[in-house]
């Protein structure tokens, strides 16, 4: 059977189970070739598994997979390769300690490699799309966008027709962003297919040819010319509905100083200075945000701030008390939640039931014989399902079952339910579907309500916007600039971000 | 063309455990039915002898016994450690050390009487494993040094210092020159329980009972399964990982010296080279068999007991000892590892083509 030979990329009817999920219910995209094809849908829509089957990851239940008009049935990613089509993940799969051609030529079928030949290469494809890279620099010295770079460089020097960069820009700065538009865009004019992964609508109608949109596993609009749609529509499109966003909570004048840090200091993981002399204070009642290009001293602030990283230098206050060398339960009985970025490594045991996980902070205290599982640690893990929306199925099953939503609902909800005097809340939305952002944004307002006071670290400047009453923008470990998130321009929070100063 | 490929449940199969065990003891018995034919064995008579000989009679049942005490226990030893995520691969070592220092104390103590002596020969055995796995537990808990290598290691000095105690001072005058220590007073002698099964068999159902419930119900084995998931999580819950790194290597040393000293009263009576008998090793199995769950251990070394018995006894009926391990790793693969169907279920899946195509 033959096909339209203008067409790069065709999946026909494409069906993937997991245990308890579809995540592909007959999904279909066609993408012409030398074109950007974005796919676009919400978390859970199935454009990641959709991907996989692309680039050989995952083996669709059903369905077709066409490259250039032939019928393929890939094993494994090298297999999908071998058909030109390469795929830039998440999460990069690079070795920090090897050179940037080291990377690039790892897992290649040649036996015998010469160095030199190898970074003439790829300086001469990284020139020819634009791609500025120095071949024999060692991984672990690049940025985020320098190493999404290698990946591509990757893909490009194993000849790759089709290109697949799942969420791309997650990780870059606004600025680097565009650069990759731009690298994106001679690709496409060499002939290449690009396939870009996003739930960023104005990346989507900047730099993209084409879009198709995906809702629970199907394809709900196929090949939307870009020029023809506005963002409104495609995010119509990708919700169903009109977006559900919270609203910015009414005006309250914040209490007394609940969280105050003085001049903390604290080391990153590789021992350099990720938080220098920070000086910050949140008050009862009132939400702080921290803006930020992640990577600039959040993590570790937060980390710090919990008591899981030493500190340097400073004083952490939790109203009134003084916790600098206080362990982490101390600091949870003092009254401080804490919603870790890393949520299964850190805030979840993944491989233990919901129960036991509903009880990690506190099972010291629920406890009244020598049986770990109380009827009171019952009630307690109970409560927690019912007041913040946990979906579970029986509370001793393991949580690996639950979706990343129902899985934040079930670790910020403990986290609330020992009537905090701080939330410290970092990335809480990332990743959530919209009602699960909502559910977790509006629970935080609600914090703010009762008088908590919250600080916050997100990488969404609209969450940061809606939900602060101060907006602290921090740079490479320390605090740059202070906003009124009521007055302030996106484009000065930006350059506040980029590293621009007061003028004092 | 079609592939078949392991799908996972979403619920575990509910009364799925006799049964898979069943049809996966059946199918390894037929694929040892051509193992035994084709090495010219008449199956039929090899499996009257191999069932006869270890679950056919109280007799047979009395070696079963004493076979899956040794080895639940160092099964044990390995699951604990395992459910904080700690390789003890010592527990052969931490065996030796057992009987040595429960042979020790039968040496110092010879005028006490057996309700005394043997209570402090089990306590010494439990000392001496815990001693042994002491050291890889302080250095994985204070600078992060590997266990997994450490304990190993060590299982070449205990042995060592076997070897220098049989061939020098506990020597038996006795021997004719064979390197064996002196058999034991009948007082150090662990009392039977039935036949020849002693009564480390109760000895060894108790503690297997104890650490079960201890891991998977109180807020101590909680503590531990969080470590064993992550250790970021466990000091954010406020757990000291170190603290409990050290105790849980001492007490897995514990308990494998325990089967040591176990294994000396009840069974061997003497300090010989082969008194750990490979059940430290075998207890790693026993251990990945039951899925690193302490509960789990004792019915997984009670089916690897029997096989042993009933390995060894066909021997004589002129089964190569190759032949027989063949045999017993087939039955306890099909009759354990059939258990994995309780969790996956098997699907066919189609394939038009081979990927690929150029």
């Amino acid at each position: 059977m033959t096909s339209d030979s203008s067409l790069a990329i065709e999946l026909i009817d494409i069906w993937k189970r997991f245990p308890g999920v579809i995540a592909n219910a007959g999904a279909t995209l066609s993408v012409k070739k030398g074109t950007i094809h974005a796919v676009l849908g919400e978390n859970g829509a199935g454009k990641s598994t959709l991907m996989n089957i692309l680039s050989g990851v995952y083996r669709p239940d059903e369905g077709q997979v066409r490259i250039n008009g032939n019928q393929h049935w890939f094993h494994s990613p090298s297999d999908a390769l071998t058909s030109g089509i390469g795929m830039v993940h998440q999460e990069f799969r690079l070795v920090p300690s090897f050179t940037v051609a080291e990377n690039v030529v790892l897992g290649a079928s040649e036996k015998i490699i010469r160095r030199s030949l190898i970074e003439k290469e790829v300086e001469q494809i990284a020139q020819q799309f634009g791609l500025a890279i120095d071949p024999t620099r060692p991984v672990w010295q690049l940025s985020m966008g320098e190493r999404q770079r290698v990946e591509i460089l990757k893909t490009l020097w194993r000849k790759a027709q089709i290109l697949i960069l799942d969420e791309p820009t997650a990780v870059l700065t606004p600025a680097e962003a565009d650069e990759l538009g731009n690298v994106l865009r001679r690709m496409a004019e060499d002939g290449r297919t690009v396939v870009f992964i996003s739930h960023k609508l104005h990346e989507v109608t900047a730099f993209c040819d084409e879009a198709t949109v995906l809702r629970g596993g199907k394809t709900v609009a196929s090949s939307l010319k870009v020029e023809e749609v506005n963002e409104s529509d495609l995010a119509g499109l990708m919700v169903g509905s009109s977006p559900v966003i919270s609203e910015r909570p009414p005006h309250q004048e914040p209490g007394e100083a609940m969280l105050t840090i003085e001049e903390l200091g604290t080391l990153d993981d590789r021992f350099l200075p990720a938080v220098k002399n920070l000086d910050l204070t949140v008050k009862s009642g009132e939400i702080v945000g921290i803006a930020g290009v992640s990577g600039n001293g959040q993590r570790e602030m937060a980390q710090a701030i919990a008591g899981l990283r030493p500190i340097t230098s400073g004083k952490i206050t939790i109203s009134g008390k003084d916790l600098t060398n206080a362990p982490p339960s101390e600091r949870f009985t003092a009254g401080l939640g804490y919603v870790p970025e890393d949520r299964l490594g850190i805030g979840l045991a993944p491989r233990l039931t919901v129960i036991e996980n509903a009880i990690l902070r506190c099972y010291r205290n629920l406890r009244k014989s020598i049986f770990l599982v109380s009827e009171q640690a019952v009630n307690y893990c109970k409560e927690i399902i019912d007041r913040f929306g946990v979906r579970t199925g029986p509370i001793d099953d393991p949580i690996a079952g639950l979706s990343g939503g129902n899985l934040q609902r079930l670790l910020v909800g403990r986290e609330l339910s020992g009537n905090p005097k701080v939330v410290l809340a970092a990335q809480p939305t990332r990743g959530l579907d919209v009602q699960g952002v909502k559910a977790i944004q509006d629970l935080l307002i609600a914090e703010r309500a009762e008088g908590v006071a919250v600080l916050l670290i997100s990488e969404d400047l609209d969450e940061l916007l809606t939900l602060s009453d101060r907006l602290l923008v921090m740079h490479e470990g320390e605090i740059v600039k202070e906003f009124d998130p009521t007055t302030a321009h996106r484009h000065e929070i930006g350059a506040a971000m980029a590293g621009k100063r007061d003028e004092s | 063309m079609k592939r078949l490929v392991l799908v996972r449940r979403e619920q575990p199969l509910r009364g799925g455990q006799p049964l898979s065990f069943l049809i996966g003891l059946l199918v390894a018995l037929l694929a040892g039915i051509l193992l035994l034919v084709a090495s010219g064995h008449n199956p039929i008579e090899i499996y009257e002898r191999l069932f006869n000989s270890s679950v056919g009679s109280s007799n047979a049942w009395a070696k079963t016994l004493n076979r899956a005490v040794p080895l639940g226990l160092a099964g044990l030893a390995v699951a604990v450690a395992g459910s904080m995520g700690l390789w003890n691969i010592g527990a052969e070592g931490q065996i030796l050390a057992g009987a040595m220092m429960a042979a020790w104390m039968a040496q110092i103590f010879d005028t006490l009487s057996s309700p005394i002596l043997i209570p402090i020969m089990l306590i010494a055995s439990i000392l001496g494993g815990a001693l042994l796995a002491s050291g890889p537990g302080i250095a994985r808990a204070q600078i992060g040094v590997n266990e997994i290598i450490t304990t190993l290691m060590l299982n070449e000095v205990a042995l060592r210092l076997l070897q220098w105690l049989i061939h020098g001072p506990w020597k038996d005058p006795e021997s004719r020159g064979f390197p064996l220590a002196p058999l034991l007073a009948d007082e150090a002698r662990l009392p039977k329980l039935f036949g020849r099964a002693h009564w480390g068999v109760i000895i060894a159902f108790l503690v297997i009972a104890l650490f079960g419930f201890v891991v998977s119900r109180t807020a101590w084995g909680y503590e531990l399964k969080v470590a064993g998931s992550s250790g970021a999580t466990a000091r954010y819950a406020g757990i000291s990982l170190n603290k409990k790194i050290i105790t849980v290597m001492v007490l897995s040393g514990g308990i494998a010296g325990l089967a040591g000293g176990i294994e000396l009263s009840g069974t061997s009576d003497r300090i010989v080279e082969g008194v750990s008998g490979g059940y430290g090793f075998a207890g790693i199995i026993v251990a990945a068999l039951a899925l690193m769950r302490p509960s789990g251990v004792a019915a997984v070394a009670l089916i690897f007991g029997a096989v042993q018995v009933g390995g060894l006894s066909i021997q004589t009926l002129g089964v190569s000892s190759s032949v027989s391990t063949i045999l017993q790793a087939l039955i306890l693969f099909g009759a354990i590892g059939a258990g994995v169907f309780n969790r996956y279920s098997l699907k066919s899946v189609k394939r038009e083509k081979k990927g690929g195509s150029t």
